[in-house]
């Protein structure tokens, strides 16, 4: 009796704290989209994202490869914003002469509420995608990356996390600018919200005069394992030509390994300028080193290599218009066997405003 | 005991409904998202387009300017998403917007 009387008391204090909650949601939601609709110059919600159509030949298997990527941005108030990207995919490969089949998966990359508390910090609870190194976060859709191919040692932290970060970025001198996420993640077994425990930071300084950016990475796991990852991470845009350089360095107990990227830009070629202007041609050496502990297979898109492989990559993307390329790429795949690595396709990024836009 | 948790988590919670629901003295624009109103615009477009080139070019192509209130919420996505400094957003912003 006592028992079901401790419990029935938990559970009335549990719908109490609910409908405070449910009463601060209201009285706090509603003037925001009242604010929303009143202003003509406050953010929109927005729909934005990807699309893309890629075919692949990886080791003489030719792949169809759509993808469509949506990004849903909904703004609210001064300092709010919810955003959300869910990635859907088809892998329809046509092995030993068959006709082309297999499927299409999907997951939620991110949803997540941002709080922009002041200048210096932006407080982000739900699910967000792990801040380690640069490619999981900013390079990796599809209409951003130079190379469709994602580098090698991708696979070791392209996670999501889900739990609360604090991150932001403010001048240090009036030639640098520091920026930083740390983070806790809780475990998570639901199959779209996999996550797992840890927590970690990264932060980042760029010298805005030489347009360089440098950054450390660290992770700590708090699963079974407690392993460290440890990433570095490199950028440089020189100002006087049109030129990106990248590269990043992760180690872990699962492997470790670099890619180095470099993509020009035609631009100030004065022979065919319409045309070389938007073309880029993109070179990348990358190399992974298995390591001693084997990471735990949950169905990731992307998995790791068996064992040390390197690859070099060139391409070339052709900027057909604003948000609109078309990328081809070869690779040499050198591990325990070599292999051609084919990718063509297109990549198109759109954004479609769920509301008055307000004029041009 | 727990009446007395549920009461003393309801007080705050109450309290920052209230004072969400007040309005501002700074209402109107973000302030996140004011310029700056003592400077020339023409320095501060190039100082936009400047910092739009250091921050937006470092990951992508530079995209065609939207209207004005989508660049609000992307300069608001990419402030978070890419960590860029309060004042290098308002400058890009007001870049993109003119």
């Amino acid at each position: 009796m006592q028992y079901l009387s401790k419990s029935e008391n938990r559970r009335d204090s549990c719908l109490a704290l609910c409908v405070l909650v449910c009463v601060w949601c209201f009285l706090v939601t509603v003037p925001i989209l009242e604010a929303q609709t009143a202003d003509y110059e406050r953010p929109v919600p927005i729909l934005t994202g990807n699309a893309g159509y890629f075919t692949t030949s990886d080791n003489g298997t030719t792949a169809l490869v759509p993808e469509v990527n949506p990004v849903l941005l909904l703004p609210l108030r001064d300092r709010w914003l919810i955003e959300s990207r869910a990635e859907f995919y088809g892998q329809f490969d046509s092995s030993r002469g068959q006709p082309y089949g297999g499927e299409v998966y999907k997951q939620l990359d991110y949803l997540q509420a941002d709080y922009i508390a002041n200048p210096y910090l932006t407080v982000t609870a739900g699910r967000f995608l792990t801040p380690f190194g640069i490619y999981n976060e900013r390079l990796y859709p599809i209409w951003i990356r130079d190379l469709q191919q994602v580098p090698l040692i991708f696979p070791l932290e392209s996670s999501s996390s889900d739990g609360v970060m604090l991150r932001g970025g403010f001048p240090v001198s009036s030639w640098a600018n520091l920026n930083y996420a740390t983070y806790f993640s809780t475990l998570n077994t639901n199959t779209t919200l996999q996550s797992d425990r840890g927590f970690g930071t990264r932060t980042g300084i760029f010298f805005n005069r030489p347009r360089i950016e440098v950054g450390a990475s660290w992770k700590k796991e708090l699963m079974a394992q407690r392993h460290n990852l440890y990433g570095f991470h490199f950028a440089w845009q020189p100002p006087p030509i049109p030129l990106n350089l990248r590269a990043e360095y992760t180690r872990s107990e699962y492997g470790s390994g670099y890619w180095v990227e470099g993509a020009y830009r035609f631009s100030q070629v004065p022979v065919w300028n319409k045309v070389m202007r938007r073309t880029e041609f993109v070179g990348r050496m990358q190399q992974y080193f298995s390591g001693e502990e084997q990471m735990a297979d949950q169905g990731e898109k992307y998995t790791l290599p068996h064992g040390d492989t390197q690859q070099p990559d060139f391409g070339l993307n052709y900027y057909l218009k604003d948000g609109l390329k078309a990328s081809a790429s070869y690779g040499r795949w050198l591990g325990r066997h070599n292999w051609n690595v084919w990718v063509f396709g297109i990549a198109w990024r759109f954004a479609v405003p769920l509301g008055s836009a307000g004029g041009q | 005991m727990r009446k007395n948790i549920v009461i003393l988590a309801g007080i705050p919670i109450l309290v920052s409904a209230l004072w969400a629901v007040a309005p501002k003295k700074s209402e109107g624009r973000a302030p996140t998202e004011t310029v700056f109103s003592n400077e020339d615009p023409a320095a501060m477009r190039l100082e936009g387009e400047k910092r739009f080139r250091d921050n937006c070019g470092r990951c992508h192509a530079a995209p065609h300017k939207f209207p004005p209130r989508m660049i609000a919420t992307i300069v608001r996505h990419m402030r978070v998403r890419a960590t860029i400094t309060d004042k290098d957003m308002r400058l890009v912003l007001y870049y993109m917007t003119q």
